[in-house]
């Protein structure tokens, strides 16, 4: 047995005990445990000392602080020389606030000013560049090809006074994460080490300690998993690969293709593009909706999530290679990436489609015409039945969406109605969608017979969530019938203390006569609304959702002031349940994700000269119209306040307007 | 408990609170592991947890509301039942209770507390216990195994054993020179460890080395301001021995925490050296020198407008308000070095202020 080989049987050997109970026994068994412990620590000692020359001490001065609550990152930080010339990789963790300085301490104790020369949003990592008097020590990489799960990874920190490394030890947990971005390690990985590297027990550079996000999509930095046994590296080679780019000034972006999928599933549905977003590298190269992509970067593909996988790993300037199968045609298409995409707007056509329940629909039974849309000038009436789009059978509302989302902002689409016996086609350009609510709405269903069976509980009730503390109050109308979908309103009150008794008194009658299910959470900690309780308020809504027939397209989240700002959060948090946001007098406090052709999202802000919100109000207007949302605004006149009677009415026939088209 | 603490908001977030929160369950389970292991292992961790658990104690005292439990951990220093522990509010009570290793339980003493060191001394009526030798402790260094006992989220009670965690020393360092970072009185090394060690209840537990030489005792739950992220850390044995012993020979006088330890009677500040910065306007402005005074110390030593206040006394600066805080820790009649930032260079200069005028 050669002593590598041997080496590693006792490491094998040390992790089982350290990790393990049943280990102890194996472990103990041996006779030569404590020598091989003292020379597993020295090994590991000796393994820091190898890399330390090349880690360095990073400090910011001034810059822009993140408000609220999030993690700042505005202590000291850990960087990795990479090159003898003075290039250093550290992680964006410390960088979002644009510091006004940046000083690196040298492992020699010089500190030196440091430039920063180019940031991987992707990847989260900085570039940055030192002047150096002499040539700097580089670490050695350790080729991914050898990297193994189970193997020993070391953290190497520097961020403790002194200027001494910190060191945190674990073992090498998964390769390929965060969409092949990262190693995973089970060392110690938080602020105190981010930037700095991920070492083998010979000293060798796994890869570059990032806060990446297993969950969230790119540039979210997700500290929130510090020290929790999960943290990520980028392993050396992908960062010696982007070094050129990130050298020559390049910030390196996500790379976007700009289609969306249909269905819902990522880890079962197939890649059918829904829609392709006008101007975008997919719609250049001629990718049309209802496409089905099999192939990616050389890369078979069956399911959506394996096209993310590759997708996510590359940058916006990166080509790919991408065939589809249309129909039973095989394509092959070449795009380059984009940074950015042309902001999705959704065209409308003019109608609002009636909601009886059918057993076998066979189109869309008009209930109103908005007035001056294209569906008004094409002279399409209530009572009509659109019974193709674009060219395609339209059977039921939900169809229709998935039709509406490939069908293009201002251009011509064929449209099919059906008005008696008569068979009307004709074309129609979608417009813009009505910032106004209809004053008045002609029933979207035809009275009926109560129903008579058996049926989950109605009036008002409080929903529990297993795991959490908080309760909701929710409200199903007296007369709930099964047969029908109902809209769901998730309700944040402003402090969160609220009696049930004044919710009900303001709610009951409008649930009743609309058919409306209403949703009330209250937050864990009374009075202080917190992160948590949007988790709980989605579960809760899940839960309710899952005993109650509701209509997803009709599902929306509302709230007064800090409790508006709960709504934006939780229908940006949750895109494929929530299809509308009310924000009275509500801030918007973080940036809004862009608008998507399936997961339709509106909007009905309310805004007030005189608000102490009316500054971010007018900022959230601005990037909601930005990114061509329907917002519909109310204004409020001089002061910010709860809805009044009038205003109320208008937000339910807002409500009762999402599945319009 | 666990949720009432995350909702309380002192976690950065639920999923690290349940990172924290189960480690500190597998760390229960090893210890009732290691017990159900010791026949078979002599030389061995187990044999070392064997050795260490009988001088762990449970102290119970006052709390039990708002997310104070009323726990903490301690260990005996003396066969005859000197306890050493964290001074808290756990301690802020008249029936202090204290369960050894073999479920025995004593009401104790509290002989003496230094809050600079955040220690307490405990005594129970007790002989011949098993007991760590401050005199003979350990050290350790970046890289250092290191065992550390304690009844962290109160999992142990009556005779069992206290739980046991496995880490390394992540670094020794000192807690003092960021001032403002760790809301502690404590000034001085400790070590850091990478694993979570202080978490509700450990406070005052043990800190080993792999033969079970004591090298510290667990900190209370600290957060660091700067970067939001807990400290795991203990505080070294040679620390608390003097003052240990002062108490125990009853020549200790307390001396009360003071947040102005630091502050000199004659402070200086920027105007005194003909400093003026520019306006500061964010959270964070950088501390660019908007106009330097004729005549002044500041102009005496080259300084310029534009100048970027990058370290004071080798102390870094981040913003206006933290130049502000630094100089005013120095006094009128220290030289003070300052390191600004000139065309992406450092440039460093030496200041004194006018002793004519104090």
């Amino acid at each position: 047995m050669n002593d590598r080989l041997k080496d590693n049987l006792r490491g094998c050997a040390w992790r089982a005990a350290v990790c393990f109970v049943c280990g102890l026994t194996a472990f103990s068994a041996r006779a030569d445990n404590e020598d091989l412990s003292a020379r597993e620590e020295r090994a590991m000692r000796a393994a820091v000392e190898r890399v330390a020359p090349s880690v360095v001490a990073i400090e910011t001065i001034g810059g822009r602080q993140r408000a609220g609550q999030a993690i700042v990152g505005a202590g000291p930080t850990t960087g990795l020389i990479i090159s003898t010339d003075g290039y250093i990789v550290s992680s964006a963790f410390d960088f979002s606030p644009k510091p006004a300085s940046i000083v690196v301490r040298l492992p020699g104790g010089a500190r030196v000013p440091a430039q920063l020369v180019a940031t991987d949003h992707n990847r989260m990592l900085v570039l940055l560049k030192v002047e150096a008097e002499a040539a700097l020590p580089t670490p050695e990489a350790v080729p991914e090809s050898e990297v193994r799960i189970g193997q020993w990874a070391i953290a190497v920190g520097r961020t403790f006074d002194g200027g001494q490394p910190n060191v945190s030890v674990g073992i090498v947990s998964a390769l390929d994460r965060v969409w092949g971005k990262a190693v995973q390690s089970d060392a110690k990985i938080s602020p105190n080490n981010y930037g700095g590297p991920l070492v083998d027990i010979r000293g060798r550079v796994l890869g570059v300690l990032a806060p990446l996000s297993p969950t969230k999509g790119a540039e979210a930095t997700s500290v929130e998993w510090y020290d929790s046994g999960i943290g990520f590296a980028v392993p050396m080679g992908q960062i010696l690969q982007i070094f050129p780019r990130l050298k020559a000034g390049e910030d390196l972006k996500p790379g976007l293709m700009g289609v969306s999928l249909a269905g819902r599933d990522m880890y079962a549905d197939a890649p059918v593009i829904a829609s392709c977003r006008p101007n975008s590298p997919a719609y250049k190269a001629g990718i049309k909706a209802g496409d089905k992509i099999v192939q990616l970067a050389g890369r078979d593909i069956v399911r959506q999530s394996q096209m993310m996988y590759e997708l996510n790993r590359r940058y916006a300037g990166d080509p790919v290679k991408v065939a589809v199968l249309r129909g039973e045609k095989r394509l092959e298409f070449d795009l380059e990436l984009v940074d950015h995409l042309d902001p999705y707007q959704r065209p409308f056509f003019g109608i609002l489609p009636r909601r009886d329940p059918v057993e076998e629909p066979d189109g869309v039974l008009v209930r109103y015409v908005y007035p001056d849309s294209p569906a008004a000038k094409a002279g399409v009436q209530p009572g009509d039945k659109v019974v193709a789009a674009a060219g395609k059978p339209v059977k039921d509302r939900y169809e229709l969406v998935e039709i509406a989302a490939a069908i293009e902002f201002g251009q011509n689409t064929a449209m099919e109605i059906v008005r008696g016996d008569e068979r009307i086609k004709f074309d129609a350009i979608w417009s813009t969608e009505p910032e106004t609510v209809p004053a008045e709405l002609p029933p979207a269903i035809t009275e009926r017979e109560a129903f008579a069976d058996e049926r989950p509980a109605v009036g008002s009730f409080s929903v529990k969530v297993p795991e959490f503390k908080n309760d909701a109050l929710a409200y199903v109308p007296a007369d709930y019938d099964p047969r029908l979908r109902y809209a769901v309103l998730t309700w944040f009150a402003s402090s969160g203390d609220f009696k049930d008794e004044d919710v009900l008194a303001r709610w009951k009658a409008h649930c009743d006569r609309r058919g409306l299910i209403l949703l009330a959470p209250k937050p864990a900690e009374q009075g202080k609304w917190q992160k948590s309780d949007l988790e709980f308020a989605a579960k809760a809504l899940d839960q309710l959702r899952a005993v109650y027939q509701t209509d997803s397209l009709r599902v929306a989240v509302g709230g007064h002031e800090i409790g508006g700002a709960l709504a934006y959060a939780m229908a940006f948090a949750h895109r494929g349940q929530l299809r509308g946001v009310a924000a009275i007098d509500a801030p918007l406090a973080e940036t809004p994700p862009e608008n998507d052709p399936v997961y339709r999202l509106d909007f009905y802000v309310t805004r007030a000269k005189g608000s102490k919100s009316a500054p971010a109000i007018e900022a959230a207007l601005k990037a909601l119209g930005e990114r061509k949302y329907a917002v519909c605004i109310r204004d409020q006149g001089e002061q910010g306040r709860e809805l009044n009677d009038e205003e109320l009415g208008e937000l339910l026939r807002w409500l009762d307007t999402l599945d319009k088209f | 408990m666990y949720q009432q603490r995350s909702a309380i908001g002192r976690l950065a977030s639920p999923s690290a609170r349940t990172g924290r929160l189960r480690l500190g369950a597998l760390a229960a389970l090893l210890c009732f592991g290691a017990a159900q292991q010791q026949a078979q292992a002599s030389p061995s961790f187990a044999a070392v947890v064997r050795g260490v658990q009988p001088k762990i104690v449970k102290i119970y005292g006052a709390g039990g509301f708002r997310g104070l439990e009323p726990y903490q951990s301690g260990f005996l220093i003396s066969p005859e039942g000197h306890v050493l522990t964290v001074w808290s509010y756990v301690l802020d009570t008249e029936f202090i209770t204290v369960t050894l290793d073999d479920g025995r339980k004593f009401e104790a003493k509290l002989l003496g507390a230094d809050p600079r060191l955040e220690l307490a001394l405990l005594k129970i009526e007790a002989a011949d216990l098993p007991y760590f030798d401050l005199a003979q402790a350990a050290a350790a260094e970046t890289g250092t195994r290191v065992l550390a006992f304690s009844n962290l989220f109160g999992v142990a009670t009556g005779d069992e054993p206290a739980s046991v965690q496995h880490g390394s020393v992540a670094v020794k360092s000192r807690l003092e020179a960021r001032r403002g970072v760790f809301e502690t009185p404590y000034r001085g090394d400790v070590y850091v460890l990478d694993a979570m060690t202080n978490n509700p209840g450990a406070a005052g537990g043990a800190l080993t080395d792999r033969q079970g030489r004591l090298l510290g005792m667990l900190g209370k739950e600290l957060r660091n301001s700067l970067n939001g992220a807990w400290l795991n850390y203990a505080v070294p044995t040679e620390a608390l021995a003097p003052t240990v012993a002062e108490i125990r020979s009853g020549k200790f006088v307390a001396r009360s925490p003071d947040a102005d330890q630091d502050r000199p009677e004659h402070a200086l500040s920027a105007d005194v050296l003909g400093l003026v910065l520019v306006p500061d306007v964010l959270d964070r402005t950088p501390p660019y020198i908007d106009r330097i005074r004729s005549g002044s110390p500041a102009a005496k030593a080259g300084l310029r407008p534009d100048d970027l206040v990058v370290f004071v006394n080798n102390q870094l600066v981040q913003s206006c308000q933290t130049l502000t805080a630094e100089i005013e820790r120095i006094d009128r009649a220290d030289r003070v070095r300052l390191t600004v930032l000139r065309d992406q260079k450092l440039v460093e200069a030496e200041l004194e202020a006018e002793r004519s005028n104090p």
